[in-house]
């Protein structure tokens, strides 16, 4: 049968089961829905839809250009001085783990109309484009860098000739992993920002009604955006040519791993990390001197701290932040853990059953780069608001693009390893415990830096929208009471724990590790 | 000591327009160690070495013995610790200036990207010349090398043979008088590798350049050098120059001469002398 005709069968396949299944059985209406209703809502809406995914679109193309054009510029600007990249460390561990949902009200307060949306899309692009982009401009052949100085060429010459044209299908391959991320932050931003139009609003508004087929329809429609972004970039990537699994992995780097080299003389070390750790604090002073906003709305970062230090509330202030801490950071790390222990699970299954996890692999390549968002409607629908909710929500973020990395791990085991087992007749499950989990387990800690973060994003999230406990709710309670000093200490908590997160497996790592590379 | 090393052997074709006596390359008491990790390793001590205008000479020698290094010296790719390294009087990067030095390397090192006939018009860009002012000379060098019909095809399109004549075309396309190479062929099977030298050779005879090779191999050493110099490990140094007395052009019949394998037996004995002196 040609592959196009057992596609084919195989969507029809599986919508007939959906439709009978949502007629049928006892969830039906109420959980899955069916494919008719969702179709006949979604006719009904129409003039919403338009409505709604033309304001999130133009946000998140506008925030796509203005998040790419400073990582563009700035990849640039750290491929040519790595000190300044030493500077900037700080800034870019902070845009990477950041949880963009605590980001979002926070920009509300300084910037209006579309544009907190339009910032937050920005923001949340710009890390995993300039980190694609730095690495495939440092990532060139040595050889290549003494023959342009031969001939007396410089670092001009060696980009212009070289390195530009060379990082350019890891820059479509981060640009690819951005255009999602750009529909993720352009919702985000909307759910914050109480905007009229998109889809973030539409959500918002809907997850009140009893009408299943409305959310279904919003969910696949925010994740329909954000697969047109990725597969855009991922067809004009394979037009070019080079978009190889080795580039799927460089879209997934991580801050340590674009770290520069260290031809830095260490007392200078020094005074970078001091510059590194101090400069997103002169950067969010900067901005509010430029904006000019009364620093009752808008504290700087002195004024955040002391906010819970000092003062007569400050003692209530830090029980309101420990007792969301504690409700919402035990879910974030239960759903880190089983989400990367099933996605490693799965990831080793390849050893045994290299065709299952070859069919599944794009598969979880497309929803890796789902927007969460389209995820909320049907673990609302199947899970209900409680805890339940939040862990499936934190497990579903982290297991993708883990197995994703994981997988790829897996593929990576050298093969004569593997038939050294064979020859000495050693079955799967000897291979699977003396090469290949030893040897992949080395991914295991680059893939929870990856997703750490996103797990607690998730679980905040799906605290925000639905079970209205821990920080996710608590930001967003504040936004509704214009509590400005809860907004900017919980936005400064959350980005604190989420780099806490990120260093602490780095350091597990340092200490198991048994490999000299990083 | 210096003296004794001075080179020359005046049985080269006739040269055009190139002067065929004169030192190209002298090298005076350079050294270079490397540190990192902790410990210095001494690369290269006290290397003295001249070499005559339009010679083809061979650098052979273990792994570790800085005979990479001591090219790229030469090539002002990296500064000697102590030392002199003069080419035609002047400092290697004011040498090479204008281009007056290709290099080639094990690895080709092509842009992937680019066409054959793009890829040997780097330098020339580098460089800021007209690339459109050479085609003529680069169609003359993609047919030189061998790769007629080839000048529109990609580097993923050839073989390893076919990309390392391309890197060898790049290295000529600004006509030098000093070519470099680093273990050219290092990464060829032995057959193509002999096809290889007897194409460098010719390539060597109608351009008229010096030429200094680095490579592991005695046989090509052999093959293909005026002198081969001999050196040893740890620290790098010379231990000794050994002359190749065949006329050119030289054919693959020469495998099969008694006299060339006494040159490759002295070769191989100079080399385990440094094995032995170690141990």
């Amino acid at each position: 049968m040609p592959r196009g005709l057992r596609t084919t069968l195989g969507v029809v396949a599986f919508l007939l089961a959906w439709e009978l299944l949502g007629r049928w059985s006892p969830w039906g209406y109420d959980v899955i829905s069916t494919p008719s209703r969702i179709a006949v809502q979604y006719w009904r809406d129409a003039d919403l839809y338009a409505l709604h995914i033309s304001a999130t679109i133009r946000s998140a193309a506008l925030g796509f250009l203005i998040g790419n054009a400073f990582a563009i510029v700035g990849a640039l600007l750290f491929c040519r001085f790595p000190s300044v990249e030493a500077m900037f460390r700080g800034v870019n561990i902070a845009l990477f783990a950041m949880p963009p949902i605590v980001i979002g009200p926070v920009l509300v307060l300084v910037f209006s109309g579309d544009w907190p949306q339009i910032v937050l899309a920005a923001l949340i692009v710009y890390f995993p484009t300039m980190a694609a982009m730095l690495v495939g401009l440092r990532d060139i052949d040595p050889r290549l860098v003494d023959v342009v100085h031969l001939y007396g060429g410089k670092e001009f010459a060696l980009t212009r000739f070289v390195r530009l044209r060379s990082s350019l299908p890891s820059l479509l391959a981060g640009l690819r992993v951005a255009a999602s991320l750009a529909v993720l932050g352009a919702i985000l931003g909307e759910f914050g920002s109480g905007v009229r139009w998109g889809l973030g609003t539409f959500l918002l508004g809907s997850l009140g009604e009893a009408n299943p087929a409305r959310l279904w329809g919003i969910g696949l429609s925010a994740a329909a955006l954000a697969m047109a972004g990725y597969g855009l970039f991922d067809w004009i990537g394979t037009r070019i040519g080079g978009a190889t699994t080795a580039v799927t992995l460089a879209a997934a780097r991580l801050p340590d791993q674009i770290a520069g080299t260290g031809r830095i003389q260490p007392a200078h070390r020094v005074a970078l990390l001091v510059v590194a750790f101090v400069l997103p604090f002169v950067l969010w002073k900067l901005l509010l001197v430029a904006t000019g906003l009364s620093p009752i709305i808008a504290p700087g970062p002195v004024q955040t701290v002391l906010y819970l230090f000092v003062g007569p509330d400050a003692a209530s202030e830090r029980q309101i932040m420990l007792q969301a801490l504690g409700q919402t950071l035990p879910v974030a790390c239960l759903g880190l853990v089983c989400g990367l222990a099933a996605a490693f699970a799965l990831a080793a299954l390849s050893v045994v059953r290299p065709g299952l996890v070859k069919a599944l692999l794009p598969g979880a390549l497309v929803l890796q780069s789902t927007p969460l968002i389209a995820m909320v409607p049907i673990i609302l629908l199947i899970f209900g608001r409680g805890v339940v909710a939040s862990t499936v929500m934190a497990v579903l973020v982290v297991f993708f693009p883990a197995f994703v990395l994981l997988a790829q791990g897996f593929a990576l085991v050298p093969r004569a390893a593997r038939e050294l087992v064979d020859v000495y007749g050693g079955g799967p499950g000897k291979q699977l415990a003396l090469i290949s989990i030893p040897f992949a387990a080395q991914y295991l800690s680059a893939a929870a830096k990856l997703v750490a973060p996103r797990a607690l994003l998730g679980v905040m999230v799906a605290e925000w929208l639905l079970s209205g406990v821990g920080l996710g709710n608590l930001l967003n309670v504040s936004r509704g009471t214009l509590d400005y000093g809860t907004i900017w200490a919980g936005a400064l908590i959350s980005i604190l724990i989420s780099i806490a997160a990120y260093q602490s497996v780095g350091v597990v790592e340092r200490m198991v590790r048994w490999t000299g590379a990083s | 000591m210096t003296a004794s090393l001075v080179m020359g052997v005046e049985q080269k074709p006739e040269r055009r327009d190139k002067p065929r006596d004169g030192i190209d390359l002298t090298i005076e008491r350079v050294s270079k160690s490397f540190s990192g990790a902790g410990r210095t390793v001494q690369a290269l001590t006290s290397i003295d070495l001249r070499i005559v205008r339009g010679s083809f000479v061979a650098l052979i020698g273990p792994s570790g013995c800085g005979k990479s290094t001591l090219l790229r010296i030469i090539a002002g790719l990296e500064k000697p610790d102590a030392g002199v390294v003069l080419i035609r009087g002047q400092e290697p990067e004011k040498f090479r200036a204008g281009g007056e030095l290709g290099i080639v390397f094990q690895d080709p090192a092509l842009l992937p990207w680019r066409s054959v006939r793009r890829n040997i018009a780097l330098p020339l860009q580098v460089l800021g010349q007209s690339v459109r002012a050479n085609e003529a000379r680069i169609a003359e060098l993609i047919e030189l090398v061998g790769l007629s019909g080839y000048a529109k095809a990609l580097p993923g399109q050839l073989s390893g043979g076919m990309r390392q004549r391309v890197a060898i075309a790049r290295a000529l396309v600004t006509d030098p008088s000093f070519l470099l190479m680093d273990e050219p062929f290092g990464a060829l099977d032995q057959i193509l590798r002999r096809t290889m030298n007897l194409e460098l050779q010719r390539i060597w005879m109608a351009r008229q350049t010096t030429a200094l090779m680095v490579t592991h191999s005695i046989d090509e050493a052999a093959f293909l050098a005026d002198q081969v110099v001999v050196m040893h490990s740890a620290p790098g140094r010379i231990a000794d120059i050994v002359d190749v007395p065949f006329s050119r052009p030289r054919a693959h019949d020469l495998f099969a001469n008694a006299q060339f394998h006494a040159v490759c037996d002295r070769l191989a004995a100079a080399l385990d002398a440094g094995r032995e002196g170690r141990a």
